[in-house]
């Protein structure tokens, strides 16, 4: 009976004590249900965000670098063109009626940032720690390298960096390029011009001799004459990061579009066609020599969206 | 139709006459008059009132409101969003009344039952059951453990009847416990790196409460707990009740119509009926507004913002915020994509 009494003592109190344990946590949870999330989502951001609001969204973008951003008939294409449209629609501005494209050189591509004549800039635009003082990126989006292109007549002739620097050769790039430093570097005189196209065009007229850009740009205009040009592969030793540009002041802006890359390079590991893929298959991938896959954007927040509690698999 | 009040006899009630000398017949009779007036009352009012709120508190809104939308709607429409609650409500008074009824046995006679108690004594075995099944599939999957104590409160399990010998009692405990620790284990690691305390908590901890959860309790607890869960199963009803009254009862959608030509306009609202006509939008920042049909250009469904999870964890690929219910639905509907005017559109 002794026995019998402590045991059933401890069992009252055990169940006291589970009874309480059980009603402390279902109101904890009735209290975690309402409360406020504690991640950000992407509405939170948007709404931060100087876009939100606009009837359109403003996007620097090439108009004469083939394969990369052109207007042909009337409309922008690309891979850059391809990649804007995919971050406009993310976005809340899905079709070209809620896009104001805006054509820019590649000289102007950080001023229009600053001054607010664009919202973003997808235009071959590589990542570096000087322009990174200026604005803001989100990516990389696309690895590339330097390489240099050659009329075939010379393709036997123009095969390594020192061969750039004989005097008889003139080489052209565009101003304002990471190219344009890089060929400075190397202690390569060159012709800078306003556009790539403006050097291929000399090329063709007879005023250049080679031009030297990044292996996206060249591959555009290789498709444009494929039986008048060659890609030669320099060892330059750097690789070009393209990210998309955004205004440094804006840093939700920034999140939301590494927030989408993150989202369609996910998609894409996770063997879904994903839209670079859908982009890159449209335009570069046919012309370039190897096959490229998106890279892992950097510093991606974590948001959340209405999408999230959709299955993995 | 038969209340299950009728039908609920000696099986659920406690052994011999009910205390206070009243005709159980009679008693079972008005319980059973009291549940379905419940049954029918409390939807009804609940979605009157969420009529109200939807038109913005505005008469003529509320009328054109209560003119367009059916009566099987709203009942569905209010059972899709309280159902949850309804059956969080139900679980809480089945528990709690099943732990007290089962302690307070041991009083003597004079000793007044508990109201839940008493709530459990005239309420069959298979309402509680299906107000259990009501629960694992509308609870968030992340709530859902802390339905094994209820259940075996409610039900009296206890660890006697798993197995009469202790040896194999013990192993079929740690057996139970393997496999959920293996089904949950993921999701564990994932809340600890997430630094999700509450979430492994809640995860972990209830299922152990189970086995020391089925009573009695001690005399001088029964009173004050009786007194201290009634009073808050009720604040809780009220204050959760305040939500499911302001859910929407039409979906959300935005609209995109052409006024003039080449100029768009969205509206972001709830369509409130379409005829020959019009179509007529209840805007979401309020107002009503009848758009003629030939102006439509668009229209696309939106998702609210109180659909937006707080979390990024998963047991086996189900969100911890879905309920069975949801996950299995999204399985059948894998692709979930906003459209983009319901982001830019408020």
């Amino acid at each position: 009976m002794n026995e019998v009494f402590p045991r059933h003592r401890l069992r009252s109190v055990a169940t006291t004590v589970a009874v309480a344990l059980t009603l402390t946590l279902a109101a904890a949870a009735g209290c975690d249900n309402r409360r406020e999330p504690a991640l950000p989502s992407v509405l939170d951001k948007l709404r931060e965000s100087h876009i939100d609001g606009q009837p359109k969204i403003k996007i620097g973008v090439a108009t004469t670098e083939p394969l990369m951003g052109e207007l042909r008939n009337g409309r922008h294409t690309g891979f850059d063109v391809e990649i804007a449209r995919y971050i406009a629609s993310s976005l809340g501005f899905e079709g070209d009626q809620r896009i104001e494209w805006v054509p820019l050189a590649t000289e102007d591509r950080i001023p229009a940032l600053q001054g607010g004549t664009v919202d973003l800039i997808v235009s071959s635009f590589s990542i570096t720690e000087e322009r990174k003082k200026l604005v803001s990126f989100a990516g990389p989006y696309f690895v590339t390298t330097q390489e240099v292109m050659v009329p075939k007549r010379l393709r036997d002739r123009i095969r390594t960096i020192e061969d750039l620097r004989e005097p008889g050769y003139r080489i052209c790039t565009s101003g304002g390029s990471t190219t344009e430093a890089e060929l400075g570097k190397h202690e390569v005189k060159a012709y800078v011009v306003k556009e790539v196209g403006d050097c291929v065009r000399g090329i063709r007229e007879g005023r250049y001799d080679a031009v030297s850009s990044d292996e996206t740009i060249l591959a555009g205009f290789l498709s444009q004459y494929p039986t008048e040009f060659e890609i030669v592969d320099m060892p330059f030793g750097t690789s070009e990061l393209l990210g998309i540009g955004v205004p440094i002041g804006d840093p939700a802006l920034r999140d939301l579009v590494a927030f989408f890359l993150q989202k369609s390079y996910l998609e894409g590991r996770d063997g879904i066609s994903s839209p670079w893929l859908t982009a890159y298959n449209r335009t570069l991938g046919p012309w370039l020599k190897a096959d490229k896959s998106q890279p892992q954007p950097l510093d991606v927040p974590k948001l959340v969206d209405f999408d999230d509690k959709a299955p993995g698999r | 139709m038969t209340a299950p009040a009728a039908t609920a006899p000696e099986t659920a009630g406690p052994a011999g006459p009910l205390p206070g000398g009243q005709d159980p017949a009679e008693r079972r009779a008005r319980a059973s008059q009291s549940f379905w007036t419940a049954v029918v009352g409390v939807p009804a009012v609940f979605s009157v009132l969420r009529l109200g709120v939807e038109a913005g508190g505005e008469l003529q809104t509320t009328l054109l409101l209560v003119a367009n939308v059916g009566t099987v709607n709203l009942l569905a429409g209010f059972l899709t969003t309280a159902a949850q609650l309804l059956s969080t409500g139900l679980v809480a008074v089945f528990a709690l009344g099943a732990v007290l009824r089962v302690s307070v046995e041991r009083m003597p006679p004079g000793f007044r039952r508990p109201l839940f108690a008493r709530w459990v004594d005239i309420t069959p075995a298979w309402f509680a059951a299906a107000s259990f099944l009501l629960a694992l599939v509308t609870w968030p999957l992340l709530y859902l453990p802390l339905l094994v104590p209820a259940f075996v409160a409610a039900f009296q399990l206890s660890l006697e009847r798993l197995h009469e010998q202790p040896v194999p009692r013990v192993l079929l405990l740690c057996g139970g416990f393997t496999g959920y620790l293996w089904l949950l284990g993921p999701t564990l690691l994932e809340a600890g790196r997430q630094r999700e305390l509450l979430a492994m908590v809640l995860l972990v901890v209830p299922p152990v409460l189970a086995l020391f959860v089925t009573g009695p309790l001690p005399a001088a607890v029964i009173r004050p707990l009786a007194s201290v869960t009634e009073a808050a199963v009720l604040a809780t009803l009220v204050w959760a009740a305040l939500p499911v009254i302001s859910t929407p009862v039409l979906p959300l959608t935005v609209t995109t119509i052409e006024p003039a030509p080449g100029v768009s306009e969205d509206v972001r609202g709830h369509v409130v009926t379409v005829d020959d006509v019009n179509v007529v939008l209840l805007q979401e920042h309020g107002g009503v507004r009848y758009v003629p049909v030939g102006q439509v250009r668009a229209q696309v469904l939106c998702p609210s913002e109180d659909e937006l999870p707080r979390r990024r964890l998963r047991v086996r690929d189900f969100h911890v915020e879905d309920s069975l219910l949801e996950g299995l639905g999204r399985r059948v509907r894998p692709v979930h994509r906003i459209d983009a005017a319901c982001r830019t559109v408020r």
